[in-house]
Parts: structure tokens; C-alpha cells; sequence
């Protein structure tokens, strides 16, 4: 049946995850490219690197800092692809992920921070991790019979209660959080056995090869690959499709017989999860956390992650997740390109000259040298384009990052005859 | 494995050490510093001291990251707060290092290099602050500033890592502490100091028979730390503490922030101590004199802002009746040698330029230590500003040093002042004139420092 590619002559094949050829290659080129990339950037103390080539075009992606921006994206995506389980499939909207993402945070840090002043108990890797997910989940499905019971933007509001409520008491918790505007330190990615001094594998550290990021972003996309896996599992067993179900209708499908409550406690429960992993990840990988951090912001920025990527979608998830946290870097180096083209001169310049303000009594919409003349900051900037991109994708792409991506595809598929 | 591939490792380092020397001796001194970072200067100093003549090359200048003999470029990182809830400050802190370099680069630079600032705005988010370090570490040789206290704490082990210099924006108390400040250079009167003077100042100077205190803060090394500092200078002045607010105020809660505007008003306290943000304490201040309070407010420097004095602001008079604050630069008013410098810039007159410049002054200092002695590697910058004996503001600020004991070093003069509505309106002062310049009360000239006033656990 080879060449015929949508003809499936199972149901395995028809619902096995890489369903086509072309899928298998082009992802199995993806992730050997994505595997390789530390590789070829090398350590960063001492410049040694295993392959001594560089990816082309991509290539620049392997330096310490872009590393650490992809380990970033990769914890991201976890979280995200938790709340597009309960936002884009199961169809509850949340504004709490940040909720969740602080409990799992400190459920980390108490298990797994080193003893001191501050409550720790020094545990590795392998407890505090799935702790850090079973803990938020837990009090998911605690505080979801409340959620459930409400729908739309009863439930946003139910969730946003639990954000403000996470942050008071997190901002109390002294003890374990460190305290408002303090916060505490959790550098403790390195997998141990159990206490020993020596770990088993050390991410915090450059090694022969590899730079700390570069180890740190290979730990998150192992963790990812698995998550992504279990969620793209999720979505086509059984309780994945009383998720969808429930979003498309959720009379219609209790009548079909699925159970409304159980399967919305369910969701709740496994985006938890999900959250809570993310923000332990999120919290050991860049080693120092304030309560302040697990804010409104996060949860709004994650709902962006969903519906700029194509809520209910997989892999328009993980793209929404690579997209909103390289945008910031894109704006910036953008903004330093169209500088760099006025100071040469020439065509670009005529464009770039009322866009970039490169000194005090120089107008433009992005300032390079904030506080001296009016204008936005990059960061500023970068906030607005955030916005019009949600507004732009709500009203023209409903369907996302994965909506565009389905176009191409499918103008390619029927190349070279595509009407 | 291990052991394997670290002979492989040599093996490759010695390689790169073998091809840098086999080249021919005019141009390869920079580029053999820059690939073999591991053991920089020493390598380049002996290979290639004999083979050169004196008068081609005077001195070897060892270099790794952020200076560029070749380019003539030496870049620095400032990880600032442009946008968050200090943004309208430390703007003009960096508009005003940003002159200073631009005027010490039109004079030849560092020994002819010229000095770029690599700026990132992080919005005083921790994981930002994070984020931009590892973006520009590779570029910079040091940090020119790093705002923010658990920020600076947050990348501290980093620092120490990459032997990167850094000078805190952020007057935590623990910068002065050896056991914390290895990769920092502290300046200005920590908060815990700068409220005892200023506390010292107005009890002893300014009031008559002031007997309460109010003291509220934000939660947090800064306003903890001044919290700390005006409960001493409390209880060395004899004054009851009759609100006690330290880490009450919690600028996203609006009632947290009423709840303390009545703390103060009830207490009717003869000073109200108030260490924020310019945004919340401006809200404390409106709801406190709705309130009926008429006690005498004062602050460390973040809490005040020009802004209180603008001719349109509503609370420009009552500021400016009851208002008396502590900070560590001398006012525009007090400084004519440097308005020239800021106004050719293009810049408004503002009092904040002076803690962008006193920060470039200082690493100017390191820069130039470095240079002479021919190690600007970070490490080397390190090593050279730690070695600064004195460093000078020609009137901005009191000298600092960055050898010998933390008690002995530890900076116990500042400024006290008082708005300034008339001239800020006029144009001729940036908000604020001085009553009090390089001021040190009692307790603080005898207080003995042997660590932070306040600990930030974890």
C-alpha cells in the first residue's frame, strides 16, 4: 500500500501517531537535529566541542544562551501541552496554571533543596520530580469539584481565585518560599542515586562537551518527548475523546453516557500534573524563584502559548511554546539588525529610521536608549506585538500556529496541482 | 570515559595553544588569549615575550571576553530595571552612565578603547535578569550594573563562576559582607545605614521632641534591610515604635496597602518611616493624609520620586511640607561641575544621573587598574577592582574602597535632603535640594558592621 498515503487499512495505522512516512522522517530529522545542537556548540568554559561543525543556517542556536532559551521553550511546552488537555481538549478554560506551576515549584524545593534555614529535606531528583507533579494534581482534584461544577467564565473566575490566593500564601510562607521580593535558591538539576556528594550525572556543571545548558536543554527535551507522547496519547484513548466531548458539548455528552464530573476532575487533575512538573523543571533550571513569579502574567502568557500555537492541538502547542519564548530574543536582535542598517545607510535605513530611536532627539516606536527619549523599550515593544498576535490569530487563524502549518502542508501535499 | 575524554580535551587544548603559536608572531598575541581561555595571559606573556621587539609591542594586554584590542572596543552589560516598578529611576541611572562613557570615549576611551554598553531591560523579573546574563556574558567583561537584590543574589554563583565583575544597583546591606560580595563592588550607604542617618539626622536636627515611629517596608531585602536600620536608629533615639509595617506593603494588593496607609494615620507617629516603590508610597502618602495623619515622612532614596513635586502633581505642597529622605548621591543642585555633561547629552535635569555615573567611575577605576595591569580578562578586571584603594566622584558621592575590613570599608556617609517643587518647576533642580551632604549620625559611625542587618534566608 506503499504511495498511497491516505489510505489506512487498520485502525492502529490509522490512529498511530506518526501515521504517515513523511511524519516519521521529517520528525526523526527534527529531533536528531535537536539532539545534536548542544553537541555542536561544545562546552562553554574550555571551547571543546565533540563535533567540530556547525548546524548551518541554525547553527548559531547552539551558544550557551540560546541553549538555555531552548531548555526554556522545552519547559514551557510541558506546562502548555497540561493546559491544552483541560483548555484546547477538554474545553475548561483556566487562568490558575500559574497556581499549579508555584505548587509543584515548592513541592520541588522542600523535597529536593538541601537542608538549611529554609525548609529542604535534600532529596533527589528522582522523588522530587513526580512529587512535584502527584502534589499539584492532588490539590487539583481537591479544589476541582468546586471548578466543575462551573463553566466559562464562571470557571476563569474560579481559577484566577486560586492564583491570588497561591501568591498570598506563598508570599507568606517564609519558610519555605524565602518571602516576598527574596525568594529562595534551587539549583539542584543533578541527578543523584540518592544523597551521595558525587552525582550520578552532573547538569551543573560545563563537562568535557556539553555546557551546563547544553545538558540542561537534553534533560527538558527527554522530559518533554515523554510528556508529549503521554499527552498525544491521552487525547486518542477514551478519555481523551469524552475530553472533546465534553468541550464540543457538554449535555450532548453526558447523554452520550460519558461522565461529565468525573472526566472534568480527570482534566483538571492530569493539567496539574503537567503544570506542576513544568514549574519544578522551570524553578531547578534557573535556580532561584520569588513568589512573585507564579503571577497572573504566567497564566496569561500560557493561555497565549495555547491560542497562539492552535488550542487543542499538540504540536500547535509545543510551536506556540517555541514561538512566545523566542519572540522577546526575535524583537530584540531585530531591533539591533534594523540599528545596525541605520548606522550603515543605504535602503533598509529609510525603513528602519522611523521604526528605531538611536539617540536622545531621535523619534521612533522602539527606543534602544529607553528613558532618554520617548518610544518603547524592546521589552515594551515586544509586549505590544504580544497582544496584536493574539488579537491577529483570534480573528484570522483561529486554529493557530498549527493552522498555518496545516495550510502548508497541504498546499505542498497537492503540489504541483494546488487549486 | 571520563578519563578519556579528558585527555582528549588536553589533547585539543594544547593542540589549539600549538597553532596559535605557530603563527607569525605581529598578530597572533590576541587570538591565542581568546581560543585557549582556560589559562589565558600566561600563555601569550611567555611565548611571546622573546620574540618580540620592545618598541613594536610595549605590553601584552591579555583579553577573553567583552574587549577587543583589534576593534578597539571594551563591552560592558547593564542588567536593568527599564520597565518595572523602578524603570523611571534606573533609566536615567543608565542615561546618565551612558553620558559619562560617551564623554570618556570622545577623550580617548580606556587607553584607547572605547567603551560600549550592552543594556537589557529585565523588568525586575528574576528569570529575566537570568535569562539576559547568559545572553550577553560572552560579550561583556563586566557587568556595569545589576539591578535588583535577589537578582543579584539569583546570579551571584554565576558571577563567581565566569569570575565576571558585577556592581549591584541596590543598596543591600549583605554587599558589604566579604562572604557575599566576592564578584560585587558595593557603593553608598547600604538601606539598614542610610536609615540610621537619615533617622539620626532628623531627630537630632530636624524635629523637635519627636518621641513615635511608624515604620512600614516592602517585604524583601530592600525594605526589610531599611526596616532593620530604622528600628535601630529607633531605639538609639529613644523613639517608640508605635506601627510596625516591615514587609507589609505589597504593591499588587491594593489592601495591603490602605491597611498600612491607616496603620500610619492611626499610630499619629511623629515620623512615618516608609521604605517602597515610588508607586505605592505615593498611594500611602494620599490615603494617610485622607486619613488625617500630619507626622513627618520620610524614606530611603527608591521611595521618593521627582515626580511627587511636578508642578501638576495633587500632592506636590504636602510632600513638600512633611518630606525628608536619605540617598547616596549629591543632588543636581550641589553638582554644577557635571550639569554640562548631561545637558550637551540632551538630557532634562534630573538628580539620578549621578548613581549612572558613580557606578561607570567605578569601573572606569577597575578598567583602568586592569589595563595597567595588562590582564583585562574578566578575572582580571575582577582582580584589579577589588584592588582599589579609593575610588573618587569629584563631589557626587563619598569615596569608596574596595580593600581592607568590611567594618573598616563599610560606607557610613550620605545625603539627606528635602523636595524641591520650586526649582523642579523651574527647571533649575532635578526635585530635591540638600539639607545634609556626606552626613553621618552617631549610630551609624559606630555601628558595627558584621553582616547583613537583614538576612536573606535561603
Amino acid at each position: 500500500m506503499r504511495g498511497r498515503p491516505l489510505l489506512y487499512t487498520s485502525y492502529e495505522s490509522d490512529q498511530s501517531m506518526l501515521n504517515t512516512t513523511t511524519k516519521k522522517v521529517v520528525l526523526g530529522a527534527f529531533l536528531a537535529f535537536l539532539v545534536l545542537l548542544p553537541f555542536t556548540g561544545g562546552a562553554a568554559s574550555s571551547g571543546d566541542r565533540l563535533f567540530d561543525f556547525s548546524i548551518p543556517f541554525v547553527g548559531f542556536l547552539s551558544s550557551n544562551d540560546y541553549l538555555q532559551l531552548l531548555a526554556t521553550v522545552c519547559v514551557f511546552a510541558i506546562g502548555a501541552l497540561g493546559l491544552n488537555l483541560l483548555t484546547g481538549v477538554a474545553g475548561q478554560v483556566s487562568l490558575g496554571h500559574s497556581f499549579f506551576m508555584g505548587v509543584g515549584a515548592y513541592t520541588a524545593v522542600w523535597l529536593g533543596a538541601p537542608e538549611g534555614p529554609l525548609l529542604g529535606m535534600g532529596l533527589p531528583i528522582w522523588i522530587w520530580l513526580p512529587a512535584a507533579g502527584i502534589v499539584p494534581a492532588v490539590i487539583g482534584l481537591i479544589v476541582g469539584p468546586t471548578a466543575v461544577r462551573v463553566r466559562g467564565l464562571y470557571l476563569a473566575i474560579v481559577t484566577l481565585g486560586l492564583v491570588f490566593i497561591g501568591e498570598y500564601v506563598f508570599r507568606n510562607w517564609r519558610s519555605l518560599t524565602g518571602g516576598s521580593q527574596a525568594g529562595r535558591s534551587f539549583q539542584e538539576l543533578d541527578i543523584r542515586l540518592w544523597k551521595e556528594e558525587v552525582p550520578l550525572i552532573e547538569i551543573s556543571q560545563d563537562g568535557p562537551w556539553l555546557s551546563t545548558n547544553g545538558k540542561a536543554f537534553l534533560m527538558m527535551l527527554v522530559v518533554l518527548a515523554i510528556f508529549t507522547v503521554l499527552a498525544k496519547n491521552l487525547q486518542r484513548s477514551r478519555a481523551g475523546r469524552a475530553f472533546q466531548a465534553i468541550r464540543d458539548r457538554d449535555v450532548a455528552a453526558e447523554v452520550m453516557g460519558v461522565n461529565e464530573f468525573r472526566y472534568k476532575l480527570l482534566a483538571f487533575g492530569i493539567s496539574s500534573f503537567y503544570a506542576g512538573i513544568a514549574g519544578a523543571l522551570l524553578t531547578a533550571f534557573l535556580g532561584r524563584t520569588i513568589p512573585e513569579r507564579w503571577d497572573l502574567i504566567l497564566a496569561v502568557q500560557f493561555i497565549a502559548i495555547i491560542l497562539i500555537g492552535g488550542a487543542g492541538t499538540v504540536s500547535g502547542t509545543l510551536m506556540g511554546a517555541a514561538f512566545v519564548i523566542m519572540l522577546p530574543r526575535v524583537v530584540q536582535n531585530f531591533t539591533e539588525w534594523l540599528k545596525g542598517a541605520i548606522d550603515e545607510g543605504g535602503f533598509i535605513s529609510v525603513i528602519a529610521d522611523p521604526i528605531v530611536a538611536t539617540s536622545a532627539n531621535d523619534t521612533g516606536i522602539i527606543n534602544t536608549l529607553p528613558g532618554v527619549g520617548p518610544g518603547l523599550s524592546v521589552l515594551q515593544a515586544n509586549q505590544v506585538l504580544y497582544g496584536l498576535l493574539i488579537i491577529g490569530f483570534l480573528i484570522f487563524e483561529p486554529l493557530g500556529l498549527y493552522g498555518i502549518w496545516l495550510r502548508i502542508r497541504n498546499y505542498w501535499k497537492g503540489w504541483p496541482f494546488t487549486y | 570515559m571520563r578519563a578519556k575524554s579528558r585527555w582528549l580535551a588536553l589533547l585539543l587544548v594544547l593542540g589549539l595553544v600549538l597553532v596559535a603559536c605557530g603563527g607569525d608572531s605581529g598578530t597572533t598575541d590576541t587570538t591565542a588569549a581568546t581560543t585557549t581561555t582556560e589559562a589565558p595571559g600566561d600563555t601569550t606573556a611567555t611565548t611571546e615575550a622573546p620574540d618580540d621587539d620592545d618598541e613594536e609591542a610595549p605590553m601584552e594586554i591579555a583579553t577573553d571576553f567583552g574587549v577587543d584590542l583589534d576593534a578597539g572596543v571594551i563591552r560592558v552589560g547593564m542588567l536593568s530595571d527599564l520597565t518595572g516598578p523602578f524603570g523611571p529611576l534606573v533609566s536615567a541611572i543608565v542615561a546618565g552612565a551612558q553620558a559619562y562613557w560617551d564623554d570618556v570615549n570622545a577623550n580617548g576611551g580606556i587607553e584607547g578603547l572605547q567603551v560600549e554598553l550592552v543594556v537589557r531591560d529585565t523588568v525586575y523579573v528574576v528569570d529575566n535578569h537570568i535569562q539576559f546574563y547568559n545572553e550577553i556574558k560572552d560579550d561583556v567583561v563586566a557587568l556595569g550594573h545589576s539591578t535588583g537584590s535577589p537578582h543579584t543574589v539569583a546570579l551571584n554563583a554565576d558571577l563567581i563562576a565566569d569570575g565576571m565583575l558585577a556592581i549591584p544597583l541596590t543598596w543591600y546591606s549583605g554587599w558589604s559582607d566579604s562572604s557575599m560580595n566576592s564578584n560585587l563592588l558595593s557603593h553608598g550607604t547600604p538601606y539598614c545605614i542610610e536609615a540610621m542617618n537619615t533617622i539620626g539626622y532628623l531627630t537630632t536636627e530636624h524635629l523637635d521632641g519627636a518621641s513615635t515611629i511608624a515604620i512600614a517596608s516592602l517585604p524583601g531585602d530592600y525594605g526589610q534591610d531599611s526596616a532593620a536600620g530604622a528600628k535601630l536608629a529607633a531605639e538609639a533615639a529613644g523613639l517608640e515604635i508605635v506601627y510596625d509595617g516591615e514587609g507589609a506593603i505589597i504593591p499588587t494588593d491594593e489592601s495591603a496597602i490602605t491597611s498600612v496607609a491607616n496603620g500610619i494615620a492611626d499610630s499619629g507617629a511623629d515620623i512615618a518611616w516608609v521604605a517602597t516603590t515610588p508607586g505605592t508610597f505615593s498611594a500611602i502618602f494620599g490615603q494617610a493624609l485622607a486619613a488625617g495623619y500630619q507626622g513627618t515622612w520620610s524614606g530611603p532614596s527608591p521611595s521618593y520620586s521627582p515626580a511627587y513635586v511636578a508642578p501638576d502633581s495633587p500632592i506636590k505642597d504636602a510632600i513638600a511640607a512633611s518630606f525628608v529622605g536619605g540617598t547616596y548621591t549629591a543632588s543636581w543642585v550641589d553638582s554644577p561641575q557635571w550639569h554640562d555633561l548631561i545637558l550637551d547629552a540632551g538630557l532634562p535635569v534630573s538628580d539620578y544621573y549621578f548613581e549612572g555615573i558613580i557606578e561607570a567611575k567605578i569601573l572606569e577605576a577597575a578598567l583602568r587598574q586592569a589595563y595597567a595591569n595588562g590582564d583585562m580578562t574578566r578575572q582580571g578586571v575582577l582582580d584589579a577592582a577589588k584592588s582599589l584603594e579609593s575610588v573618587t566622584f569629584d563631589g557626587l558621592g563619598p569615596d569608596e574602597s574596595y580593600v581592607g575590613a568590611d567594618n573598616d570599608r563599610l560606607q557610613r556617609q550620605g545625603y539627606i535632603y528635602v523636595p524641591d517643587p520650586e526649582g523642579l518647576a523651574a527647571g533649575t533642580s532635578g526635585g530635591r535640594v540638600d539639607v545634609a551632604s556626606l552626613y553621618t549620625s552617631d549610630l551609624a559611625a559606630n555601628y558595627e558592621f558584621t553582616g547583613a542587618c537583614y538576612t536573606l534566608a535561603g
